[in-house]
C-alpha cells in the first residue's frame, strides 16, 4: 500500500470517526422529554376514543384511514400535547403539538427519519403554525409556506397540525375515558 | 381463559372511570375493531416481518403504519405525467404518457437506507418504439447525522432546481423548462460517491466524485452536453468528475447554486480520435425561489463550457469518414441559459389550488464550427421561449396543467399543451 493510499485511508477513517461522534441525528427529542418540558413533569396520559364517524373525519384530514382507534394525549390546565406521526415522502415523521384553547401553541419535530427534507424541523418553518386554528372542513386558518424539495414532508406536518387541533376539539366534546 | 382475559381487560378499561359521553357500546365496537385490525396485522406480519416504530406503539398515533419504514421495511413511491401537445405551425398533435416512475425505498437499519427509481418513458419500450426504460436512481445512504450522510450508487447531480425535484406537481407547465432540459441535462444522474447534509438552519451541502460525460458519445449538438450522458450504462470512467452544491432553504425561500467539473475525453474509448484529449466539461448554476403572499417567483442562471470542442468536432468528422452513417456536427463549446418565472395563486379552496404563470427562457449554445467541412452553428441553439399557462392542483399531489409556448427561433415548436401529473 502506497503512502498516499494510507494517508487517504487514514483521512477517511478520521472523517468517519468524527462523524460518528454526532448524535444519531434522527431523534431530536424523546417524546417523554417533550411532554415533561411542556408540563414541568409528565402528567398521566388520557385516551381519546374514535368512533366510526370520527374515524371518517380523521381519514378526511389524513387522506388515509387511521390505523389506531384510540389516541393517547396529555393535558393539564387547558394545555394539551399530542404526539403524532405521519409519513413524509418515505418515512414517518414524529412531531409533538401543544394546543391551547383550540390554537397551536408550538410544534416540535421529535424524530425525522429521511435523509432529505429535515428543513421541516427548523424554527422558521414551525413558527408558521403558531396560533393556527381550524376553520371550515377542518383546515388551518392559514397557508403554510412550503420548502423546496420537502413538499411531502411539509404536507405531512400540515396534516398532523390539523389532526392535533381536531383531536383537541374532540377531547373537549368527549372528555377522556 | 380467553373470556376471563377479555373480562379483565374490559374491567381495566372501564373500571373506576369518571363520567364520560362516549357510551360503553361505542367503546366495545372500537375495541372489537381494534382486535380485528390486530388480527389482520398479525397475519400480515407473518408474511412480511416488519417492526413498527416504537413511537407508533407507545403513542397510539393515527398513521397508516404500513406506509412507514421501520427497520427491514420497504415502501413504494412514484410519479408520472401525461400530456397533449398541439403544434401551431404544422397543425399536428401528439398525446403521450411522458413518464411513469416508481421507486422502492428500503431501510436496512437505523442508519442505512436504499433509494431507487425506475422510469418508463413514452409508454411502450421496444426496439421499434420511442419508449425508454431506465434506472433513474439507485443509491444507498448511510446517515451519521443530519449533518453527515454518505451515499453511493447512481444518484442525481444537485445542479439547478429541476434535476433533483422534478415530480410534476412541483413545477409549472406541461413541459419541463427548456433551460433545465437542454442546458442542464435533467434528469442528470451519475454513478459515484458523495457526502451531504444540513448545517445550521437550512444550509444543505452536497459534494462528491462521480462518473462524467463521454464526449465521444455526443450525437446531438442541439441539447448541449446531454447526448454525451452515460447514465450508469457501462459508463466509460477513465475520467471522473467532482461536484459541489450549496442550498439555503427556509419556508418559501430557496437560494443556491452548484458546480460540476471533469474531463470527458475518456481517452477515446468511444471515439479513437479523442485519445489524449481532455475535453474538460464544467457547468455551474445559481438559482432562487421565493414565495410571498400567493406569488411564486423563480429564476435560474446556468453556464457551461466544453474544452477541446474543436477537437470533438474533428472527431465527429473522422467518425463520419470511417462510417458515413455517423453524422458529423459542430460540437458544443459553451452553453448557457436563464429563465425567470412568476405565478400567482388566484384561487385556493380545500385541496383546490389554481395558479396561472408566465415564464421567459433564454438558451444560447455555441458550437465549434468547422467551415472547411460545412459544419456550422445550428440557429435553433439560440432560442427564446415564452410560456403562459396555468396549474390547477386538485390535490397537493395531483395537478392538471395547460399552457401555450412560443419559440422565437424554432417556430415549429410553438404549441398548446394540456397535461396532468401526480406523485405519491
Amino acid at each position: 500500500m502506497s503512502s498516499r493510499t494510507r494517508r487517504s485511508l487514514a483521512l477517511f477513517t478520521l472523517m468517519l470517526g468524527a462523524a460518528s461522534g454526532y448524535a444519531r441525528g434522527e431523534v431530536y427529542q424523546e417524546p417523554d422529554t417533550f411532554i415533561a418540558e411542556v408540563f414541568g413533569s409528565k402528567p398521566a396520559p388520557k385516551v381519546l376514543w374514535l368512533t366510526k364517524d370520527t374515524q371518517a373525519q380523521v381519514g378526511a384530514i389524513l387522506g388515509h384511514a387511521p390505523a389506531q382507534l384510540r389516541q393517547r394525549y396529555w393535558s393539564e390546565g387547558g394545555k394539551s400535547v399530542w404526539i403524532l406521526e405521519e409519513t413524509g415522502k418515505e418515512e414517518l415523521i414524529t412531531a409533538g403539538f401543544v394546543v391551547v384553547d383550540g390554537r397551536i401553541d408550538h410544534v416540535r419535530v421529535l424524530v425525522y427519519r429521511e435523509s432529505r427534507g429535515q428543513e421541516v424541523r427548523q424554527s422558521s418553518f414551525l413558527k408558521q403554525f403558531k396560533d393556527a386554528k381550524l376553520v371550515r372542513d377542518n383546515r388551518l386558518d392559514r397557508d403554510v409556506d412550503g420548502i423546496v424539495g420537502a413538499t411531502l414532508s411539509v404536507g405531512a406536518m400540515e396534516r398532523m397540525a390539523r389532526l392535533a387541533l381536531f383531536f383537541e376539539r374532540l377531547s373537549h366534546d368527549n372528555p377522556a375515558g | 381463559m380467553k373470556k376471563s382475559t377479555l373480562a379483565l381487560a374490559l374491567a381495566a378499561a372501564f373500571g373506576g372511570m369518571p363520567a364520560f359521553s362516549q357510551t360503553v357500546d361505542q367503546k366495545l365496537q372500537i375495541l372489537q375493531q381494534e382486535i380485528d385490525d390486530l388480527k389482520a396485522q398479525t397475519r400480515q406480519q407473518a408474511v412480511l416481518p416488519q417492526q413498527a416504530s416504537p413511537y407508533s406503539l407507545d403513542y397510539s398515533s393515527m398513521l397508516d403504519r404500513s406506509s412507514g419504514l421501520a427497520n427491514g421495511g420497504t415502501n413504494i413511491v412514484g410519479y408520472g405525467e401525461v400530456g397533449y401537445s398541439k403544434f401551431r405551425q404544422s397543425g399536428n398533435a401528439t398525446a403521450d404518457l411522458q413518464r411513469f416512475v416508481f421507486g422502492f425505498n428500503h431501510r436496512f437499519d437505523e442508519r442505512l437506507t436504499l433509494h431507487s427509481e425506475v422510469e418508463f418513458e413514452h409508454a411502450v419500450v421496444s426496439a421499434d418504439d420511442h419508449g425508454e426504460a431506465e434506472i433513474e436512481q439507485a443509491w444507498v445512504n448511510y446517515k451519521m447525522s443530519d449533518a453527515v450522510n454518505f451515499k453511493g450508487g447512481l444518484f442525481l447531480i444537485p445542479l439547478g432546481i429541476l434535476n433533483e425535484t422534478h415530480e410534476p406537481p412541483t413545477y409549472y407547465g406541461v413541459q419541463r423548462n427548456q433551460v433545465e432540459t437542454r442546458v442542464i441535462p435533467t434528469t442528470w444522474r451519475e454513478l459515484g460517491v458523495g457526502m451531504h447534509g444540513i448545517l445550521g438552519e437550512g444550509i444543505r451541502y452536497d459534494v462528491g466524485v462521480t462518473t462524467t460525460f463521454d464526449s465521444g458519445k455526443l450525437d446531438d449538438p442541439t441539447t448541449g452536453i446531454r447526448s454525451a450522458h452515460q447514465e450508469g450504462q457501462l459508463a466509460n470512467a477513465r475520467n471522473l468528475a467532482v461536484y459541489g452544491a450549496l442550498n439555503y432553504r427556509r419556508p418559501g425561500l430557496l437560494v443556491g447554486g452548484g458546480v460540476f467539473t471533469g474531463d470527458t475525453g475518456q481517452n477515446g474509448a468511444s471515439n479513437p480520435a479523442l485519445q489524449g484529449v481532455a475535453a474538460r466539461f464544467t457547468m455551474w448554476d445559481v438559482h432562487a425561489q421565493y414565495r410571498v403572499a400567493g406569488l411564486d417567483l423563480q429564476a435560474l442562471y446556468t453556464a457551461g463550457t466544453l474544452g477541446d470542442a474543436d477537437k470533438i468536432t474533428a472527431a465527429t468528422v473522422a467518425a463520419n469518414l470511417a462510417d458515413p452513417s455517423v453524422t458529423a456536427f459542430a460540437a458544443p463549446k459553451s452553453m448557457k441559459g436563464w429563465y425567470a418565472q412568476a405565478a400567482y395563486h388566484v384561487y385556493k379552496q380545500g385541496n383546490f389550488d389554481v395558479a396561472p404563470f408566465v415564464r421567459y427562457e433564454r438558451i444560447a449554445i455555441r458550437q465549434a464550427e468547422d467551415p472547411g467541412n460545412d459544419l456550422f452553428q445550428d440557429p435553433n441553439n439560440n432560442e427564446r421561449i415564452k410560456t403562459l399557462g396555468v396549474n390547477f392542483w386538485v390535490h397537493p399531489q395531483v395537478v392538471l396543467k395547460a399552457d401555450i409556448q412560443r419559440y422565437a427561433t424554432d417556430k415549429s415548436q410553438d404549441r398548446f399543451d394540456i397535461g396532468a401529473g401526480f406523485m405519491f
